[in-house]
């Protein structure tokens, strides 16, 4: 295209700073339109609030067990030793020495406070970030095995492969995830669970119905890839294999595969990224993802502005930073 | 040692029939070096390919060493292995290096070990005159270079027969000349070879026999000398008067 | 030798109806494996009950709103009209001769039937699905003109406008649909609907940030398919239409975008497909589109399995025949 030339008359003129101001001014106009029209509804905004859920300081407090005396308190390092004594018993505490409420000497019920202090927690929407990164990988790594099984099946030329394959890649993608989630959960978990039950066998947890959703959902997709990459490996590599007396098997494992999964990484880390997305739709069925997560805060914290837009830049952050590595990969995969 | 009996070949393409075979019939002796000529589109390609099973023939047998590959209770891979083949587009396997190329049918069908599999392929690559390109990968040769570790890579299955597909024609003229000296050199060893080409001086030099091919049919079978000084065939002559 | 050939072909044929049978056998099996298994946690399929849910039989009573005697009954084909005269007036009832259970003559009294028949009507899973289908069409179309408009932005010199176009396409390509959902819904949707309230102006209903929300999901997408279309125009082509002295804005609205959108449909069309599917979160925000009124009728008719799978099944003949269009249209347009 011609852009770059007109880019370039364009970039000597001032217009293009004039350009540059209206698109901060655009971007600031957004940003103050959207807390003054949240003012007007008399919606007061608490950015503060946020960071506790991301970590927190929790108060901690460290209590007797049985009635005795303080018998000893010695200090070591940053710790100190509580140890107590009743006519039974002796009971040893190892705490921080922040906040001792007790003396040597002192008499002592069950229950009593002996020491009290802060330590850090991680906060729900930390934990709901983790649950969804967690969840993405173990569904991505399924998804391949899925995915590099049913892409080989899909070009063979054996019918009950092929058409299993097809039937699976076709089912899959013509229909919502959501309404696969629910399939696995309400469905399929409940079969299980109930047969479980009649077992007495224990329970399978919404989690690992979720993942095998997303697992299957990411598996058909990353099939397509995996035939579309063994189909553009040119034939003539098949052809030499063969005329090597390589069997089918070794042909694909030494010759179209390695070359095949090379060209497939790139949208295979786009499917990862996808993935990520795609896992917020497991907060539905009780997962307490991110989005979950989220929604949780909201029904306690009352503050649902600040939170949506968190939970959005979340996930901003976390598959930028993962399509970001990619590009890097590629080109670091391309030099070589 | 090929005994090739009426075999047929059509192909179906945009929905009409090719004739790419017809009827053809061929034998090919131990240590005997056939050349293969005719026009494209004459079937000598889809003859070689159906001698290494590539392509199957309709109808007809064709037998190796005394097997038919044409029976499916063949393992054809057991006679592949046996016979290397080496193509036009070289076909060498881009994520290897390019001492892997010819080490890595030695090892996973011939279940060699490495050091031997490696000192054989150094060998060879020594033979094709490339030994000091040995760890680089396919892209950074040329081409004349990659037909040559093709060629070897083919040797390392210490073949009985060779067979060439075309093995100079998607080169550039200056690196013709490197390919050709070393199959003349593996002609010289005795090699049975079976060779598909346009290279008249090739044939002219280092064949026994020379088979000509037109329109999916043999036209015309005989030595070099018969072949360019007495053509019987009317399209033999045409050929050659087109050609030399 | 001719026999060995013979040999050949029969054996291959017998494998390959083998291997279909074996296909079919697996298909069998995974089904009756499904239904003996919820017979095994004493689940009872009731699939007769379900198709009431695409349309059904409605009883319709006409009952007198006075009382009074029946005047006159006049029949013309099927539809009779019923003329009731009482003391303070008459009132005149339509329904089909069929139905009728009075004659004229005689007395009635208010809330007497007059005469009852039944009448088709359209089931919650059916208009759950035209649901569907009409937020799609109307989301696909408001986003086609965005994405339109951001894609022709996106390569545009000014960085106004280029800024503003990336920043919309990666916010929304980088955050999962859910959230962008509960965002529209809960962030714009309350900021709306309260500022509107308190102007005194009557409120958006869910649906129309829902389709908001999708218009501006597909947009994004739509966005970098147009600029993929214009990118793969032909640079000659720009510098032959510049030649001929037309500006900018001409070259493309008379050279490039032309040849642009015809390269843009199949996938666009693609992107309708993936919308029908996406537009199953909105059932999340109240709206009974496909997936909210399957798990309405869940909640109602405690036959979940039947129903998943008929909503699954929906989706896919929706998807399916979609696809197979856009093929037949493709092939029509290579032809042409």
């Amino acid at each position: 295209m011609d852009f770059s030339l007109i880019l370039r008359r364009f970039k000597t003129s001032s217009s293009y700073y004039i350009s540059i101001g209206i698109f901060i001014m655009l971007v600031i106009g957004i940003a103050s339109s959207l807390y003054y029209s949240a003012l007007k509804i008399d919606y007061v905004w608490r950015w503060f609030r946020i960071p506790q859920y991301f970590v927190y300081q929790d108060q901690v407090e460290i209590r007797a067990q049985i009635e005795g005396e303080i018998e000893s308190i010695l200090i070591k390092d940053n710790k100190a030793v509580i140890g107590i004594k009743s006519d039974e018993e002796i009971e040893v505490h190892t705490v921080p020495i922040s906040d001792i409420r007790v003396d040597e000497g002192d008499l002592i019920s069950p229950g009593d406070i002996l020491a009290t202090y802060k330590k850090w927690r991680v906060g729900i929407l930390m934990q709901g970030l983790w649950l969804t990164l967690k969840v993405s990988i173990i569904a991505i790594v399924f998804g391949i095995l899925i995915g590099l099984f049913a892409g080989i099946a899909r070009i063979s030329s054996n019918p009950a492969l092929k058409w299993s394959a097809i039937t699976y890649i076709e089912f899959i993608r013509g229909s919502p995830l959501l309404v696969q989630i629910f399939i696995w959960y309400f469905v399929l978990g409940t079969l299980i669970n109930n047969i479980l039950a009649k077992k007495g066998i224990g329970q399978i947890s919404p989690l690992w119905f979720g993942v095998a959703a997303l697992a299957c959902f990411a598996g058909a997709y990353v099939a397509e890839m995996v035939r579309a990459g063994i189909q553009s490996i040119h034939f003539g590599q098949i052809e030499a294999a063969n005329s090597l007396g390589m069997t089918y098997i070794q042909s694909m494992r030494y010759i179209i595969l390695p070359q095949a999964l090379r060209r497939i990484l790139p949208p295979l880390a786009g499917q990862f990224i996808s993935l990520i997305k795609d896992s917020s739709l497991l907060g539905l069925i009780a997962i307490r993802e991110l989005t979950k997560a989220t929604r949780e805060v909201i029904t306690t914290s009352l503050q649902p502005f600040e939170l949506w837009f968190v939970c959005a830049i979340l996930y901003l952050v976390l598959t930028f930073s993962l399509s970001m590595f990619v590009q890097y990969l590629e080109r670091r995969t391309q030099v070589t | 040692m090929i005994d090739v009996k009426n075999i047929s070949k059509t192909f179906i393409s945009h929905s009409t029939e090719v004739k790419a075979l017809v009827n053809v019939t061929a034998r090919i002796n131990p240590g005997e070096v056939v050349v293969v000529l005719g026009p494209s589109g004459s079937g000598k390609s889809t003859f070689i390919r159906c001698l290494n099973y590539l392509n199957v023939a309709d109808e007809g047998s064709i037998t190796i060493d005394g097997i038919d590959i044409l029976d499916p209770n063949t393992d054809i891979n057991k006679v592949r292995a046996e016979v290397g083949m080496v193509f036009q587009s070289f076909n060498l396997f881009p994520h290897k290096t390019v001492l892997e190329n010819v080490t890595l049918a030695p090892i996973v069908v011939r279940k060699k070990s490495k050091e031997e599999a490696k000192k054989k392929g150094m060998a060879l690559l020594e033979k094709v005159g490339i030994q000091d390109k040995a760890n680089v990968y396919p892209d950074q040769l040329s081409g004349g270079q990659q037909q040559r570790v093709a060629i070897a890579r083919a040797l390392a299955m210490e073949p009985k027969i060779m067979l060439f597909d075309e093995p100079t024609s998607a080169l550039d003229p200056e690196m013709v000349g490197e390919v050709l000296d070393v199959m003349k050199n593996l002609a010289r060893e005795g090699m049975t070879m079976v060779v598909v080409t346009h290279e008249m001086g090739f044939a002219r030099e280092v064949a026994d026999r020379v088979i000509f091919m037109d329109e999916g049919a043999i036209v015309e079978v005989g030595t070099p000398e018969h072949f360019f000084k007495n053509p019987t065939h009317e399209r033999t002559k045409l050929f050659l008067s087109q050609i030399l | 030798m001719g026999s060995a050939v013979a040999l050949k072909r029969p054996k291959q044929g017998n494998h390959y109806y083998f291997w279909v049978g074996v296909f079919f056998f697996i298909v069998i099996g995974v089904v009756l494996s499904l239904y003996f298994s919820a017979r095994q946690i004493d689940y009872t399929w009731r699939w007769y009950r379900i198709p009431k849910y695409f349309a059904y039989q409605e009883q319709v009573e006409i009952r007198s709103e006075i009382d009074g005697e029946v005047e006159r009954i006049s029949k013309k084909d099927n539809n009779a009209v019923i003329r009731v005269k009482g003391t303070e007036g008459t009132a005149s009832y339509a329904a089909p001769v069929s139905a009728l259970g009075f004659e004229e003559g005689d007395q009635v009294y208010y809330g007497d039937v007059l005469a009852t028949y039944k009448k088709w009507r359209v089931g919650i899973l059916l208009e759950g699905l035209w649901l569907t289908l009409k937020v799609s069409i109307i989301a696909i179309v408001f986003g086609i003109l965005i994405g339109l408009f951001t894609g022709i932005a996106r390569i545009s010199s000014n960085p106004a406008l280029k800024w503003s176009a990336i920043s919309y396409i990666e916010m929304i390509r980088g955050s999962p649909l859910l959230v962008q959902i509960f965002i529209w819904y809960f962030v714009l949707g309350t900021l709306f609907n309260n500022i509107l309230a308190k102007h005194g102006i009557g409120q958006i209903p869910p649906l129309w940030f829902g389709v908001a929300a999708l218009a501006c999901f597909t947009g994004a997408y739509v966005a970098e398919m147009v600029r993929a279309g214009i990118q793969s125009i032909h640079r000659g082509q720009t510098e032959a239409a510049r030649s001929l002295g037309m500006t900018y804005v001409k070259s493309m609205r008379y050279v490039i975008l032309p040849q642009a959108l015809r390269r843009i449909l199949p996938p666009l069309a693609g992107q309708f497909i993936s919308l029908i599917k996406d537009s199953s979160l909105l059932g999340i925000i109240a709206i009974r589109e496909l997936t909210k009124a399957t798990r309405e009728v869940v909640t109602t008719s405690l036959q979940p399995f039947e129903l998943w799978f008929v909503c699954a099944l929906l989706y896919l003949v929706l998807t399916f025949s979609l696809s197979m269009l856009l093929q037949y249209l493709e092939r029509r347009q290579m032809a042409v």
